[in-house]
């Protein structure tokens, strides 16, 4: 256990390190723009946005010192937590932040799962059915699927489903709850305990706008499985494949175990182990955010809020969820590589 | 020795190669994807050769990637209009003839795909094979950086980059000097040559390095906004092709035959190109092949979010993203749905046919699954 917590505190120094290097990287491509559009790197509030006040923004941070003031001057406010001001959203990039990543935390809290377990099940059932007519439609769906524009897919269920039959508006909630929320709020009938809409509308006893939460959520998570889920498939179905082309596979057979401990106790189990990094790293891609689904969906989370971002220049919002992403990026990878240790105890982390 | 002789050694010395590739068409040919996957791109690709047949452009037009208009119809509606003889997919909002613009935007679907995965090759081999090859300090700093690059969300640094990338890049000489003094360092290295070459190198790139400020402008590099998407989806996209070679070229570097070949007096360079870069063709291959369909759709993801082509350019991305107004409105849907759907379609199927060819070429590929 020892090793374990050495390999865990070198694996946090390096990614510190990371973090830093993306901090610097990206702070270095700020330089290219003028002071004026820097300046909202180290506003704080509405009052220092106006535009004769950005001028002693400029002077009191300095704006016009050497590269590596300028960065020092800025890592020590990213450190107090001020990520500077967003011009797009008119509030602080750390509250648009914890105000807009509930939405996106909604949809990958519903595909996730779906994406993990259901990729699992399919590559295995295709790995066990190799080239039988299971493992064929499997592999032609998931090619469709991964080859679909997920804008495409998105528009054209959101025509059908919305535009045609009527049966959800885009957007995470219907826009009436949307307003009884923002009275409750007013008058303090609701309280956002979460700030996600399924867990709120429970806990503040309104289970139809639970299930209104879940029905909005219904078509984005159909184009996210619909695309991602191609890829577990895959690692899977090659995983297993390898896996049960083992000895030890042959062995067990022999000894005269029945087929399913073979393939689920034996075959399934070593074969999770690629299928569990790229479920790491596919959890952490979505918390990042979601850009195009949640910019056809009207959804307003983390991605479409920093595709909008980028699309205005609006740097302080890019750079603060380039942060966010870095981080989640390599904590998901840290906590894979523990993962690790423990699903297959041969591994040793040095 | 005559050159027949020669020949004939070549011939030798290849045949084992040679059956290889026989083995591995034959297996493509008894994979049903892999063969519907060749199909599509072969088909794409006629399609995209005959483009000047099959779709003239208008006489005068200076380019032929911009969609022609037709005028008169544009009088009478601003809307879209069905197929008719004239215009056999029927046109886009403003008269653009969706049909010309269907088989342009192949050329321009593999001039996306093909340029960005060869160069991040070209980059990605370089930096991979450096990097693993010759390990240490450098390998690094190298991995590092890649590291560093693949933590950014990916779309959202293609279009920071797409944006912040000026139209016109000023090209100098000290620039052009750079760049040939860095490969030639490059190729120096790894041909071992004596200490001294090297360090002249050095000195010529040092300086240049210094100068780059003080040296006359030579030619203003004009960027269309489809060379910025190319250019930013390329500097997103290197890193994981540079993992992949690196982690390939650890796996070659400590085979037998590479010890053998050291031993024998091989330099570095013969070792890479003989011994190393074949045995790591196969892998790479199939990640370039997967990898040409999904940039074909981050191109045509940032054509949706309004940083793609130029409005009238021949692109897939582009029409869809022209198209997309008519989805909103439930009455105008179904007589435009021609305008959203037939894009669509030929987008899909083109990064299909990559998709199915990659998914079976690993299968093909794959020593350890191959000849059971």
């Amino acid at each position: 256990m020892t090793s374990l917590t050495a390999y865990i505190i070198r694996r946090l120094i390096l990614l510190v390190l990371v973090i830093l290097g993306v901090t610097v990287l990206i702070f270095a491509i700020t330089m290219m723009f003028p002071p004026e559009i820097r300046a909202y790197m180290y506003i704080r509030n509405a009052e220092q946005a106006r535009p004769g006040v950005i001028e002693q923004v400029i002077l009191i941070h300095g704006l016009n010192d050497p590269f590596y003031v300028q960065y020092g001057r800025w890592m020590s406010q990213v450190f107090q937590g001020n990520l500077g001001w967003s011009y797009t959203s008119t509030q602080t990039v750390v509250a648009a932040i914890s105000g807009r990543w509930v939405f996106t935390f909604e949809i990958v809290m519903f595909a996730a799962p779906i994406i993990i377990f259901v990729g699992i099940y399919l590559g295995v059932q295709s790995a066990i059915h190799r080239n039988g007519l299971i493992d064929h439609i499997c592999r032609l769906a998931s090619i469709i699927g991964w080859s679909l524009p997920s804008f495409w897919l998105g528009l054209i269920l959101i025509s059908v489903f919305s535009g045609q039959l009527h049966w959800v508006t885009i957007g995470p909630l219907s826009s009436g709850y949307i307003d009884f929320i923002a009275d409750g709020i007013s008058s303090h009938t609701w309280t956002a305990y979460t700030g996600i809409h399924v867990f709120d509308g429970l806990l503040n006893l309104h289970p139809e706008i639970t299930l209104d939460a879940i029905r909005h959520c219904i078509l984005p998570v159909c184009v996210i499985v619909a695309i991602d889920v191609a890829l577990l498939i895959r690692v899977m179905r090659s995983s297993m494949l390898e896996a049960l082309n083992k000895a030890y596979i042959i062995t067990a057979k022999a000894k005269g175990l029945s087929k399913n401990v073979v393939i689920y106790k034996h075959a399934r189990r070593n074969a999770l182990i690629p299928v569990a990094t790229l479920s790491g790293m596919l959890v952490a891609g979505l918390l990042g955010g979601l850009v195009i689904t949640e910019t056809v969906f009207a959804f307003g989370g983390l991605g479409s809020w920093a595709a909008r971002a980028a699309l205005s220049t609006d740097i302080p919002a890019v750079l603060g969820y380039a942060i966010l992403s870095a981080v989640i990026f390599v904590i998901s990878n840290l906590i894979v590589d523990i993962l690790y240790a423990y699903i297959d105890p041969r591994i040793r982390l040095e | 020795m005559s050159v027949r002789q020669k020949l004939e050694e070549l011939k030798v010395s290849m045949r084992p190669r040679f059956k290889e590739w026989k083995f591995m068409f034959k297996r493509i040919r008894e994979n049903p994807l892999a063969l519907a996957g060749l199909v599509i791109i072969i088909f794409f690709a006629v399609l995209g050769a005959l483009a000047p047949v099959l779709a003239p452009p208008p006489a005068g037009s200076i380019n032929a990637f911009k969609i022609p208009k037709d005028l008169e119809i544009n009088v009478l509606t601003p809307n879209p209009t069905p197929p008719t003889w004239k215009h056999i997919f029927g046109t886009t909002d403003q008269q653009y003839d969706l049909y010309y613009a269907c088989i342009w935007g192949t050329l321009t679907a593999f001039r996306t795909g093909l340029t960005v995965v060869g160069i991040s090759l070209i980059v990605g081999l370089l930096v991979g094979t450096i990097a693993a090859y010759y390990g240490g300090l450098l390998d690094e700093v190298l991995m590092r950086f890649t590291d560093i690059i693949i933590a950014f969300p990916g779309l959202i640094l293609a279009m920071a980059l797409v944006i912040a990338f000026p139209a016109k890049i000023p090209i100098n000489l000290s620039m052009l000097f750079v760049v040939v003094a860095a490969l030639l360092s490059f190729l120096l290295l790894m041909l071992r040559p004596s200490k001294r070459l090297l360090l002249a190198v050095q000195a010529v790139l040092i300086l240049s390095l210094l100068s780059i400020f003080y040296y006359p402008l030579v030619w203003d590099l004009t960027l269309s906004r489809l060379d910025k998407v190319l250019i930013s989806i390329t500097l997103v996209g290197w890193p994981g092709y540079t993992r992949v070679i690196r982690g390939e070229v650890l796996r070659v570097k400590n085979e037998d035959y590479v010890e053998a070949s050291r031993a024998s007096g091989s330099t570095d360079f013969g070792i890479i190109m003989k011994h190393v870069w074949p045995n790591t063709v196969y892998p790479i291959l199939i990640v370039a092949t997967l990898d040409i369909g999904s940039i074909v759709l981050s191109a045509a993801a940032l054509s949706f979010l309004g940083i793609g082509a130029e409005p009238d350019f021949a692109d897939w991305g582009q029409i869809i993203q022209r198209s997309r107004a008519w989805l909103s409105r439930p009455e105008q849907l179904i007589p435009n749905l021609h305008t959203f759907l037939i894009p669509g379609i030929f987008i899909t199927t083109f990064v299909m046919g990559w998709n199915l060819l990659g998914d079976a070429l690993r299968d093909v590929l794959d020593p350890t699954l191959r000849r059971r």
